[in-house]
């Protein structure tokens, strides 16, 4: 049975749940001109989300009903716990000719498939820096989702982000990673501005220089692709400051520790699934 | 005697050492309007050099002297701080040159500074990007106290640097606003007293390079989770931008940003339970504390 593409320049994008993820992927997906606000729906009955989503220009239905019938992609953007009920309560709806998107963490795509009857469907992991446009999100195709629907996915994510392509089975390793690696950021910040303090800077420069210069080392590595272990040596002069923090840093197992933060987190993701 | 302002719209900026930082610097005056590549100078002997500042645009001269005439403001980007360490070692193998060898590791700026004096009118702003060399000494070595001291760091060369400034005795407020902009089309930049560059130097300055050893030990998580590689890496380094990108476009406290994201017994909050066990946080204090401590050691 042939698959009906979605055009690609005039398709329409409708979200279930307009949480805040969806509203990160519509805001980028606006701002970055990947879809105008007129081709975006959504619903909810919570007054301020739907005030959130008139904000950007879209278009807020009555129902999830309505969503899905004026929608060419939708994408399920409910909480985990949720995803199954609502993708069994629009089955009647969800034809082959649309494209299904899930960003529900920990649900797969075998279940999703089974609860909409069908398999062109598309699971993403992004992760909670789509709110200020910077997501790490890898997406895993269905059975029948096609490579242009791939490419449309990774063009919508693109903009709120970076998006890769990878098998479903890394998923849990992923979460680890991605899904919960900004919490080990936060940590890291704050410990770099007690260390400034702890140094006699007063804390409100610390925490400025704390978080950008993790910021500018984290572009360093995405943008001049060299590897972080010679970005380490191109900074570390003999017998100088830096190498004297990295000493420390040897000396406390930083590296392991964050390794075991990945493992336990990945491993966590494995129980609940 | 009265400071002659510095024409913020029309004036020229010279680069004395013309190395990776003060590339970056003139990359990013240009990409973001701030100086066209016609109001910058500089001047070096090596071709590579002249060729990498030609590719922005920026006019290349035949000499120091002649950058210093026609700018401004002038940014003494030499290098200090190689072989610092050198310093010490060679007081041990050359106790009786070690005198000597001491002034060595300074002579790139000092040495800059003091060839260029007689041009160094109090009309020009003057401005170091040298690390760990104090104000007093490049005022002294100038001749005058129109010296701004910036501290930046290595991500200049992707426009994110982390930058401090501290004004010399006679550097107006103008003059600081001037910096500010400048120094801003590389990055963001505060201002601070001297007595804070060295702590300054152990968290901005060594920073990156414990930024480098967290990314890379995610990426060997993620392969220890059973991830390919290249796609632990991309993702390691990826989610480090987005979640430095969170605090510092929410404003958000990080404990707070930590807290939104862990969800009860979830994988975060098993996450950063191991990151408690392992003393994580305490390691990076010492990590900035150490380097501190070094760059006051060595200045």
């Amino acid at each position: 049975m042939e698959i009906v593409p979605i055009p690609a320049d005039s398709y329409t994008l409708g979200f279930i749940g307009a949480g805040k993820m969806a509203e990160s992927i519509a805001k980028g997906a606006v701002r970055s001109g990947v879809l105008p606000p007129s081709r975006i729906r959504t619903a909810h009955s919570n007054p301020a989300r739907r005030a959130a989503f008139e904000a950007i220009g879209v278009t807020v239905l009555a129902s999830n009903d309505d969503v899905v019938r004026e929608s060419n992609v939708v994408i399920f953007s409910v909480k985990p716990q949720v995803v199954k009920d609502a993708v069994l309560k629009l089955k009647p709806l969800l034809t082959k000719n649309k494209l299904l998107v899930s960003v529900a963490a920990g649900v797969k795509l075998k279940d999703l498939q089974e609860w909409a009857g069908h398999n062109r469907f598309i699971r993403v992991m992004p992760n909670t820096p789509a709110a200020v446009g910077e997501a790490a999100s890898v997406m895993s195709l269905g059975a029948a989702a096609t490579e242009e629907d791939g490419n449309l996915i990774n063009k919508l994510f693109g903009s709120i982000g970076k998006i890769w392509k990878a098998d479903e089975k890394y998923f849990d390793a992923i979460t680890g990673l991605s899904g919960s690696g900004p919490a080990y950021v936060y940590l890291a910040v704050e410990a770099l501005a007690d260390g400034g303090v702890a140094a006699g800077l007063p804390r409100d420069l610390a925490l400025s220089l704390a978080s950008q210069t993790v910021l500018g080392a984290a572009s360093m590595v995405t943008q001049t692709g060299k590897h972080p272990g010679q970005l380490k040596d191109d900074v570390t002069s003999p017998g100088g400051t830096t190498i004297a923090g990295v000493h420390e840093l040897e000396k406390g197992g930083f590296r392991g520790t964050l390794m075991n933060a990945v493992v336990a987190a990945a491993k966590r993701s494995r129980e609940l699934s």
